[in-house]
């Protein structure tokens, strides 16, 4: 929490609201009040009402037997819980788990291989940072449709280029051992330009002069980025971390257009599983026991976060 | 200039080249296999650049489906959709920021929470909640649920921090009234900001596909990635005329990124890390 708002808190002890109650430091201060409570009103009371009820729907509601059309709802305890996990949820736990640990490596390795790259001082490479926000900007079900389209079977460009290189073709949305990797490459393609444009920034923020001394004192290009950049760059990577992780976790329309969680489950992701149990096939004690994990994950990693950066700022 | 370092710049210029391929060939695929026909398209030893380009077929698939009015509905969800986000966290920033008032400290922290909410994982009880409010299938339903933006407060709040107090306090002396301080005086200076924030904002609204999802099932309500995903699902084998249609969905945004590219990076280095 910042000073300001320490301040406000003894502030607000020392002064409660009421008849001249406190020294009146301004002649403006009762306006402020009315007009703060205005400007946050908006904010507050939809976040309230869009996040945070629905988030106390999702805890409740997973402790009951669940269909939409079932108005009597019965106690059920933990039952969704272990009836999701000891089902398909907990196989689309792992595949979720697969899937953002592969997509974390494949994103955050491009964009900081990238990243490096159009940080060289080489002429005309700043400029080549454009075209990687191409992918990420385009909507999804699109660029899947086109991923679709080249995956397919006979005349698919990725079929083709493997015909042309005699290499053995196949069907990959439709074979439970490539599936998840097909859908997995164009997660990646789709999403790493962002990582990209993310390590040019933290790049650019380590000073230039400490990278010339380095090399000044001999270091060359893999010293300085070890023992220079890499360090110096902690907390970016553990931010851009966070967020590949948290779109890794939710990964869901690349799995309805290429897809729907086929074949046999082998792509069905957490979201993918939520929306399933809850639109389609109606058991809704299930997708909220899912939703509870979904929530739970992302938790965890902003935690993992927090206490990440406080360790490196008590270690600097 | 040395070998060495001309080998090196070659070898950043090859890679950097490949990368771009990567990412532009898919949408140069889509290009090609939409102006295709049919028996062009199935066939895998057709050359990549149709024989003769098929423009048809763009005409074809706008007549197949109302794309008019998917466009149309995916503007007003857009442009509505961002204009609240940046209102109400321009608002909620400011105030946050630089307005005293009591139990500040816990609104802000009721603001924040919807960070630490994915939308994701409610999307179950969302649309519960938005059937008993009579609001499935509106466009309220549609766009008032996202009109809080917690990110947009907690960016507006770190900038109007970092804004000089004595401005403030100098149009207060002169008369200026509470609303008056922060319409002439804070608000302009956050115009860059509103700038990165509008453009990244607007174009994830734009290609939002499961909020829309959750809340619509008619054809005349739905979005355009919507309409697209069930375009394709009512022409499974026409491949020629789901790139085409993917293609009408595709160019206006890539025009718009073109245009806007430097706000767009700024847009999301701003989201991520700070």
């Amino acid at each position: 929490m910042t000073r300001t708002g320490r301040d406000t808190a003894r502030g607000t002890r020392a002064a409660p609201p009421g008849e001249g109650a406190g020294p009146v430091r301004r002649p403006s201060r009762r306006g402020a009040w009315v007009l703060g409570y205005a400007f946050v009103a908006p904010t507050v009371v939809l976040t309230v009402l869009f996040s945070l009820v629905p988030l106390g729907m999702l805890l409740w509601r997973s402790l009951y037997s669940g269909g939409v059309f079932d108005f009597a709802p019965t106690f059920v305890g933990l039952d969704n819980y272990t009836a999701m996990l000891a089902e398909d949820g907990g196989r689309a736990l792992g595949v979720t788990g697969l899937y953002t640990a592969g997509f974390i490596v494949l994103t955050m390795g491009a964009g900081l291989g990238l990243g490096l790259l159009l940080n060289s001082r080489a002429p005309g490479v700043a400029r080549l940072r454009a075209p990687f926000v191409i992918p990420l900007v385009v909507p999804v079900v699109a660029t899947a449709l086109i991923w679709a389209n080249m995956f397919a079977p006979r005349f698919g460009l990725v079929n083709r280029l493997l015909g042309a290189l005699n290499l053995p073709q196949a069907d990959f949305l439709s074979s439970p051992g490539l599936a998840l990797l097909a859908v997995l490459t164009f997660g990646a393609w789709q999403f790493f330009g962002q990582n990209v444009i993310l390590y040019v920034a933290a790049l650019k923020s380590v000073p230039r002069d400490v990278l010339d001394a380095a090399s000044v004192d001999g270091a060359g290009a893999w010293r300085r980025f070890r023992h220079v950049q890499w360090p110096m760059m902690r907390r970016q990577t553990l931010l851009i971390w966070v967020v590949t992780t948290l779109t890794g976790l939710q990964t869901f329309t690349q799995i309805y257009v290429l897809t729907q969680g086929g074949p046999d489950g082998a792509t069905s992701t957490a979201l993918y599983y939520v929306y399933n149990e809850g639109f389609v096939q109606f058991d809704t004690g299930r997708a909220n026991a899912m939703g509870v994990a979904l929530f739970l994950l992302s938790l965890l990693v902003t935690m993992a976060q927090l206490w990440l950066a406080g360790r490196a700022d008590r270690a600097r | 200039m040395p070998v060495s370092l001309l080998a090196r710049r070659a070898v950043v210029y090859l890679l950097l080249g490949l990368a771009v391929l990567i990412v532009a060939f898919p949408l140069f695929w889509m290009a090609v296999s939409a102006l295709k026909t049919d028996a062009e398209i199935v066939n895998p030893a057709a050359p990549l650049w149709p024989a003769e380009p098929q423009w048809s077929n763009i005409g074809q698939a706008l007549s197949q489906a109302p794309f008019g009015r998917w466009y149309l509905n995916t503007a007003i969800f857009g442009v509505a959709a961002t204009a609240g986000q940046l209102t109400t966290g321009l608002l909620a920033g400011y105030a946050f920021a630089l307005l005293e008032f009591p139990g500040r400290r816990l609104l802000f922290l009721v603001a924040l929470s919807g960070l630490m909410v994915p939308f994701s994982a409610i999307i179950v009880p969302m649309s519960q909640l938005l059937g008993d409010l009579g609001w499935l299938n509106t466009y309220q339903g549609l766009i008032v649920p996202n009109i809080a933006s917690a990110l947009g407060a907690f960016l507006f709040r770190q900038f109007f921090l970092g804004t000089p107090r004595e401005l403030g306090e100098a149009a207060r002396l002169d008369g200026a009234s509470e609303p008056r301080v922060f319409l002439s005086v804070y608000a302009p200076l956050a115009r860059p900001m509103i700038a990165a924030l509008a453009i990244i904002l607007f174009l994830q609204n734009w290609n939002n596909f499961l909020f829309p999802l959750i809340v619509v099932n008619t054809t005349d309500m739905s979005v355009l990635s919507q309409g697209l995903s069930v375009f394709q699902s009512q022409f499974t084998t026409q491949y020629n005329l789901i790139m085409a249609a993917s293609l009408v969905t595709v160019v206006p945004v890539l025009l718009v990124a073109v245009a806007a590219q430097r706000h767009i990076i700024e847009g999301i280095t701003l989201g991520a890390l700070d």
